[in-house]
């Protein structure tokens, strides 16, 4: 057993840092909740860089990498809200797998998709859509792709691109794909997780920036321990939500017996431990947790919507102690 | 990034699992750690246990072989761990020797030490405890003060210890007793061995709230300890307890290791209860098992990614601590769903049917998530050693005796 990444898979990493760091960020994130329009970095530029079509077999212009480390920029982008989120490109890629000249479409560019959820006609709210030119969709047991119309409701986050979709003239990508679809669904879950897991560990570092230089009472307020404790738990939770969106990631390509279950785990805790990082964040920070010029409610935005996205915890729970239960039987 | 096993370990797998399934029926079971039922007394029977494991060369298998140990890797450890977990084997009745007094002795022990104690202890031929909590001392450790004063090259020793698991059972202890009263409380402290059957040591079991008697409280009288039997420098104790301490933390919940019931036995209880819930109640049950289940995956691959590091020969540092803390948690949350799938059994401390597990264990985890730190002592270490954040106030250094002599 060796679960931990190699050297490249850090240098990777790192090399994404840097670039979300310089193409996104909570100034734009900021920006967009006054004045609606695409995400920073933006497809294009995740398309140019290839971070996008990492998934894509290298046969459809794609990188051909493993969804780990789809992961591990995920993590990074997460970290610096940046969208649209490498969650709908990797379930793209799972979702056209076979469709190398529609994958190619994808990987140069040439169509933005993203992924409804629901009926093609009247679809859920789905991420992602208002950057898009083309939708994917299950009708009945087939994936369908075509253009549509978008509605947008006012966003609790922005960078997340929710909106529902009115699809029309489809044509048909692939028939019987119903069980593709709920596997593009959990690796979508994973991604998602791994930009969760970016920006709560950003939201923790931010806690305990503040509680280590702000004083009350003579002295710092994470020497209270009430404040200190309640930092120790995220992070703490942190640490143990990198285990289940690594092992999830790596058993995508490498264990698919275990990969729903891993999946859904990491999808459910990542919904309770961001949310609650940033709750803490919030809190801790006093009153000016509580402005619009603080960054922190811009991951608290993040973390409120991606909890619901793609299943709830409720779901997803509930899929594992099924799944575990089935495993019995 | 892989959790396969090379072919080297798998072949390894096979000799252990089949070993274990050959011996059976000379090793005794469970579904979890520190998991009895009430009322059963069967330390004999667990040291045959842990004999037979340690004759097989799975008990101490990273320990070094001039002292019994196998020159092993952790991860052929691991791989044991897993079997054992797998075939229900129940964990060695030595722990306290395992975990936390072999490691103190191999880490600061003389040579002669060493070879006298080490084996023995992995084979449960001594059960070993450790003697560190006092009435006035268990969080504040360092304000221990049980005297251990110099005569000639030995120590007479004069205190009382408490919450000593095992003690009643146990041939040796690891003893930390105060040696200068005149320095800083962390100063003034000496490691020993001590001999627990030496005239002037008095054990005595207290029961526990989940019924058990497994700490003692225990009287120390004058007993003369050889200067020999020392661990580590005179006055250097404290360096010493924290090896102790920081294997402990390993040891209980720190590799990711479950400390209650373990989840798969909590599934398989789920697979036959669940479906009898009224249908008005399943989905809850449904979703506070998932709950459960995804709380212990997390704990279990957090543990593989810190054994990893040690393999790659990082030592366990106070991240260790996390460990604990979750496994706790898991521990609790396993126990509680386990109990109320009971339905209207789960107001007996045994089931109609006779499933007392869960209510043992739900009367035995708040024990566990006091035992080798409290929870609050853990986040303390997380957030002041790893995390950086400021301590709650300075803390005080005044000698021990001085502070409580004051009053
Ligand atoms: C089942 C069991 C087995 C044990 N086995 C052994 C053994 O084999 N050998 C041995 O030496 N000891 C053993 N112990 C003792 C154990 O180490 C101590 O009980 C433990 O360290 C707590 O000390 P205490 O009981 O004195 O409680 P205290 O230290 O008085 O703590 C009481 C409460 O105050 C809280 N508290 C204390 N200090 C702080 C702080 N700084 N910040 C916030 N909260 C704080 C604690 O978290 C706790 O809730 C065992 C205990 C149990 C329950």
């Amino acid at each position: 057993m060796n679960f931990d990444i190699d050297d490249e898979q850090r240098n990777f990493a790192q090399h994404a840092r840097k670039f979300f760091s310089e193409h996104a960020g909570t100034a734009a994130a900021r920006a967009l909740l006054d004045e609606p329009g695409e995400p920073s970095p933006g497809r294009e530029l995740l398309t140019e860089l290839g971070f996008s079509s990492l998934t894509i077999p290298e046969e459809a212009g794609g990188v051909g990498s493993e969804l780990l480390n789809m992961a591990l920029v995920a993590e990074q982008a997460g970290r610096q809200l940046a969208g649209p989120s490498l969650a709908t490109a990797a379930r793209v890629a799972v979702l056209l797998e076979g469709r190398n000249d529609l994958l190619e479409d994808v990987a140069t560019g040439r169509i933005a998709v993203a992924v409804v959820d629901g009926s093609p006609e009247a679809s859920a709210p789905s991420m992602d859509v208002t950057s898009a030119s083309h939708f994917l969709a299950l009708d009945g047991d087939d994936l369908i792709l075509g253009p549509g119309t978008v509605s947008v409701g006012e966003p609790i986050d922005a960078t997340r691109g929710v909106g529902t979709v009115g699809m029309h003239l489809a044509e048909t990508a692939r028939v019987g794909s119903a069980a593709q679809w709920e596997k593009a669904k959990l690796v979508a879950c994973t991604i998602l997780a791994a930009e969760g897991l970016g920006a709560a560990e950003r939201v923790v570092e931010l806690a305990i920036e503040h509680a280590k230089s702000r004083e009350t009472f003579g002295r710092p307020i994470g020497s209270y321990q009430s404040v200190k404790h309640r930092i120790v738990d995220d992070w703490v939770a942190i640490n143990q939500l990198r285990s289940l969106v690594w092992w999830a990631a790596w058993a995508a390509d490498h264990d698919p017996g275990k990969f729903p279950i891993a999946a859904s785990a990491a999808k459910a805790y990542c919904a309770a431990t961001f949310e609650t990082a940033c709750e803490t964040l919030v809190h801790v920070l006093g009153g000016i947790g509580f402005t619009w010029e603080h960054d922190a409610h811009l991951y608290w935005r993040r973390a409120k919507v991606d909890r619901l996205l793609l299943g709830d915890e409720t779901e997803h729970l509930t899929l594992v102690a099924r799944r575990s239960l089935s495993n019995v039987a | 990034m892989d959790f396969e096993d090379t072919p080297e370990q798998e072949r390894f797998r096979t000799e252990v699992r089949t070993f274990l399934a050959e011996h059976e029926t000379e090793l005794d079971h469970g579904d979890g750690a520190y998991l009895e039922e009430p009322g059963i007394d069967r330390i004999n029977s667990l040291r045959k246990t842990q004999a037979v494991l340690f004759d097989a060369g799975l008990i101490g298998l990273t320990w070094p072989r001039e002292y019994g140990g196998g020159d092993g890797t952790n991860a052929q450890q691991a791989v044991v761990n897993e079997e054992l977990h797998r075939a229900r084997v129940a964990g060695p009745v030595g722990h306290v020797g395992l975990g936390m007094c072999g490691p103190t002795i191999l880490a600061h022990g003389s040579e002669d030490q060493k070879q006298r104690y080490i084996r023995r202890l992995l084979r449960a031929d001594d059960i070993w405890c450790q003697l560190f909590s006092e009435p006035g001392s268990g969080s504040d450790l360092a304000a221990l003060r049980t005297k251990a004063v110099r005569e000639g090259d030995r120590w007479r020793i004069q205190g009382q210890k408490v919450w000593t698991t095992l003690a009643q059972h146990s041939r040796y202890g690891i003893l930390l007793a105060r040696t200068n009263p005149e320095a800083r409380k962390h100063r003034g402290l000496t490691m020993f061995v001590i001999d627990m059957a030496a005239p002037g040591v008095t054990v005595r079991p207290l029961r526990q709230m989940n019924g058990h008697e497994s700490f003692n409280e225990i009287f120390l009288d004058d007993v003369m300890i050889d200067d020999a039997e020392r661990l580590g420098d005179i006055d250097d104790g404290w360096r010493v307890a924290l090896t102790t301490l920081m294997n402990e933390r390993m040891a209980v919940g720190g590799g990711g290791g479950e400390i209650g019931i373990r989840s798969d036995a909590l599934i398989a209880h789920a697979a036959v209860r669940l479906p009898q819930l009224p249908a008005e109640r399943r989905p809850l049950a449904y979703e506070a098992l998932g709950r459960v289940l995804v709380e212990s995956l997390a704990a279990r691959y957090t543990g593989y990614r810190l054994q990893t590091g040690i393999e790659k020969g990082a030592s366990p540092g106070p991240e260790a601590s996390a460990g604990k803390l979750t496994a706790v948690r898991v521990a609790h949350a396993t126990a509680d769903l386990g109990l109320r799938l009971l339905g209207e059994d789960a107001v007996f401390s045994r089931s109609r049917d006779g499933d007392w597990r869960w209510a043992t264990s739900q009367a035995s985890v708040p024990g566990i998530a006091i035992a080798g730190g409290t929870d609050e002592v853990l986040r303390n270490v997380l957030g002041e050693r790893v995390l950086g954040l400021p301590p709650d106030k300075p803390r005080s250094q005044e000698p021990a005796t001085a502070k409580t002599n004051d009053r």
